[in-house]
């Protein structure tokens, strides 16, 4: 009788083992996949991200997209993180930095999606490929990328008699010519503010000089990462930095207000975002023109902007999640966003398409961009970039003030990250 | 006339008319900016009137976002969060005056203190208990978790701190219990600080940016900062079409200070407080 209930019992046991596990295998997929999706594009760009959102929610009736603007780049880390923290998180989202979240909690899941034969990931530039890296692999597929171009004001460029179409500066020191002859005989509206160059975003610029310089900013070093901004190769860009200021070429500390005083056409020059191209066309009071960013011993442009990720665990939900992703990052998808937008086509088929084409066509600026897409430069992206993006402002300020010398500001800004990624 | 003008002090006239000039400047810019094109807007020298009046900035506000909905959110919100915000301050200042229980001294440290505690420490865990009393996404998980404010007992604690014991006495021996002393003694004496703190509070959660944004996902729970927001792109250029949202979001709170504005001034008078 006893040997007929432990039979009995493991036998139930048995059952229930199989069924609980058959269960968990069987588990169907539900006939529509809800996604959660958070986005930090706005404006005109938001616009046109979600017309193309929704033009794939509607082609997909197994899919059904809930489609959040999660606020500014700020804004969208704070959301995330806390969303994260307490299991409220998006299962996809269009965010800067979001490789961080994915690679910088382990999940390099995204390596193998984008080896789907489906996305063709050899058509993606290399740069932007590196730009989803964390940690150089990929946790994160590029999106509304952008570079920063040297935009002028042609008539003050053409009052200092300067003709840039013929003879742009290939290098930051013919720059510094150009910049300091546009500010001394270019004043056209004899303005008390008038500067020759300044740029709306320095610490980007000053990565990409620091790549032209040959400098890595930070460099893998065993497990660990450490600065190698403050190395001769930073401090030289860090002195030509400094020279601009010393020569009232580049105002002090007024980043901020660059694009401002561009537009009131008071700053010959400009380095400020690709996306631009598309926003000051035709919106100008003056003649607008772009050149390809002059280099120091190379070309090298950073890149900048937002990425794609998938943080749910769900499988169905990362199915569907990644179907959205590749939907976007389609070559006629992303080429039309990428165009109505001003940010850079992420493929390198969409240089020969006949959008493409029509679009240089229309807005010879976009060349400028397209030509500095083989030069796009991805630093080794890593856990505590954020952080060290404010000891670079801070050290750039105290350089520009002359608080610091350029050799001390850097240094005192490798040491605060060396102490921040311990 | 000649007797009127014998009346003005003249130089004081002028400072104050220049002051005024100074205050009104950023409303006019920002109301004719509303009607211009992204050329107009950064003109240099700046030109004060549009090129042409077009009301296609206004257009695209409601294009791109749903205003009416937002506009309806933050006036539900705010009017909420200042309703139960006075509600609770009114009743903390009184006891904190009024009631003689121990550890009073301490607790109104604890509440001044909580001023000095910045806003972006407290949002994670804030945002982690309302996740857990599941408010995310709906009008509590806005509404309640910024109802206390320190600043408003403050302010309110100093001012029935000023209003003479024996109003209290005198009432306690007509017979009134301590809700009577409140809203007969107390909340009359009081009615300037409780409408600055109206004032206040209404403005501060009509601006209210990232608490909204981080515990809402839907657009129907959505206030109007975020819209506004949504309307310019990281560091934009187009102010215009913010300046005509921002021109339709100021009425209410207009609206508010016309109605409390002679309570405020008269608070102002007597508090020494700058609105």
């Amino acid at each position: 009788m006893k040997k007929t209930t432990a039979i009995m019992l493991l036998l139930t046991l048995g059952i229930s083992l199989v069924f609980a596990t058959g269960a968990k295998e069987v588990t169907a997929r539900p006939e529509v996949v809800k996604l959660q999706v958070w986005y930090a594009i706005s404006g005109a760009s938001g616009e046109q991200f979600l017309a193309l959102a929704k033009a794939f929610d509607a082609s997909r009736p197994d899919i059904e997209l809930e489609l959040t603007y999660s606020g500014s780049y700020a804004d969208t880390a704070t959301k995330v993180s806390a969303a994260l923290l307490s299991g409220d998180e998006p299962d996809a989202a269009i965010m800067a930095a979001g490789q961080l979240y994915t690679g910088g909690r382990g999940d390099f899941s995204m390596e193998d999606l984008v080896k789907d034969a489906d996305f063709n990931v050899n058509d993606i530039f290399k740069g932007m490929l590196e730009y989803g890296m964390f940690e150089g692999r990929v946790a994160a597929v590029p999106y509304g990328i952008s570079s920063q171009v040297l935009y002028y004001n042609k008539d003050i460029t053409d009052a200092a008699g300067l003709d840039l179409e013929k003879s742009p500066p290939t290098t930051w020191a013919q720059f510094f010519t150009v910049a300091k002859t546009a500010m001394e005989r270019g004043n056209v509206q004899r303005s008390p503010d008038f500067f020759g160059f300044d740029t709306s975003d320095g610490v980007w610029l000053f990565k990409s000089m620091l790549g032209q310089n040959g400098n890595e900013v930070v460099r893998k070093v065993g497990d660990r990462v450490r600065p190698v901004f403050q190395e001769t190769s930073g401090v030289e860009v860090g002195t030509f930095w400094k020279s601009l200021v010393d020569a009232n070429v580049m105002p002090a500390g007024q980043h901020n207000n660059a694009e401002k005083k561009f537009l009131a056409g008071n700053l010959a020059f400009i380095a400020a975002s690709s996306n631009r191209v598309a926003r000051w066309k035709d919106n100008t009071n003056f003649a607008l023109g772009a050149i390809v960013m002059p280099g120091f011993k190379n070309r090298s442009i950073a890149l900048g902007g937002n990425v794609g990720v998938i943080l749910t665990s769900d499988q169905y939900k990362r199915d569907a999640s990644w179907q959205l992703l590749k939907y976007l990052l389609e070559e006629e998808n992303h080429t039309e966003f990428a165009l109505s937008t001003g940010y850079l086509p992420v493929r390198k088929s969409a240089q020969t398409g006949a959008v493409v084409r029509e679009a240089l066509a229309s807005n010879p600026l976009y060349k400028v961009a397209f030509d500095q897409l083989e030069n796009a430069w991805a630093y080794y992206h890593f856990q505590e970039m954020g952080t060290m993006d404010a000891f670079f402002w801070y050290a750039l300020d105290e350089i520009e003030k002359g608080v610091s010398s350029v050799e001390v500001a850097l240094a005192k800004a490798a040491a605060s990250l060396e102490k921040e990624i311990e | 006339m000649a007797r009127t003008l014998k009346k003005i002090n003249i130089p004081v006239f002028l400072i104050l008319l220049a002051g005024s000039v100074v205050m009104v400047f950023p409303f006019v810019w920002m109301i004719l900016s509303a009607f211009k094109t992204v050329p107009d807007v950064y003109t240099y020298p700046p030109r004060w009137l549009p090129s042409s009046w077009k009301l296609t900035n206004y257009q695209k506000v409601f294009q791109m976002i749903p205003f009416a909905r937002y506009y309806f959110n933050s006036i539900f919100t705010s009017s909420a969060q200042t309703a139960i915000q006075l509600a609770l301050s009114v009743t903390a200042a009184y006891a904190l005056v009024v009631l003689h229980f121990p550890g009073r001294r301490f607790l109104y440290t604890v509440i001044r203190s909580t001023m000095f505690v910045p806003t972006v420490v407290t949002l994670i865990p804030l945002y982690l208990l309302v996740s857990k009393a599941r408010m995310i996404d709906t009008y509590a998980g806005i509404i309640l978790p910024q109802v206390f404010a320190a600043f408003t007992i403050f302010l309110l604690v100093s001012f029935f701190s000023s209003i003479p014991p024996i109003l209290f006495d005198s009432a306690k021996l007509d017979g009134c219990g301590y809700y009577r002393i409140l809203s007969e003694v107390v909340i009359p004496n009081a009615k300037s600080p409780i409408s600055t703190a109206m004032l206040f509070s209404f403005l501060g959660h009509w601006k209210s940016y990232t608490w909204p944004l981080i515990v809402t996902n839907k657009a129907k729970y959505r206030t109007l900062p975020i819209g506004m927001k949504y309307l310019v792109q990281e560091s934009s250029s187009e102010y215009q079409i913010m300046m005509a949202a921002s021109v339709m979001a100021i009425l209410p709170v207009l609206i508010v200070y016309l109605f409390f504005e002679k309570q405020l001034v008269k608070s102002i008078t007597l508090t020494g407080l700058k609105a």
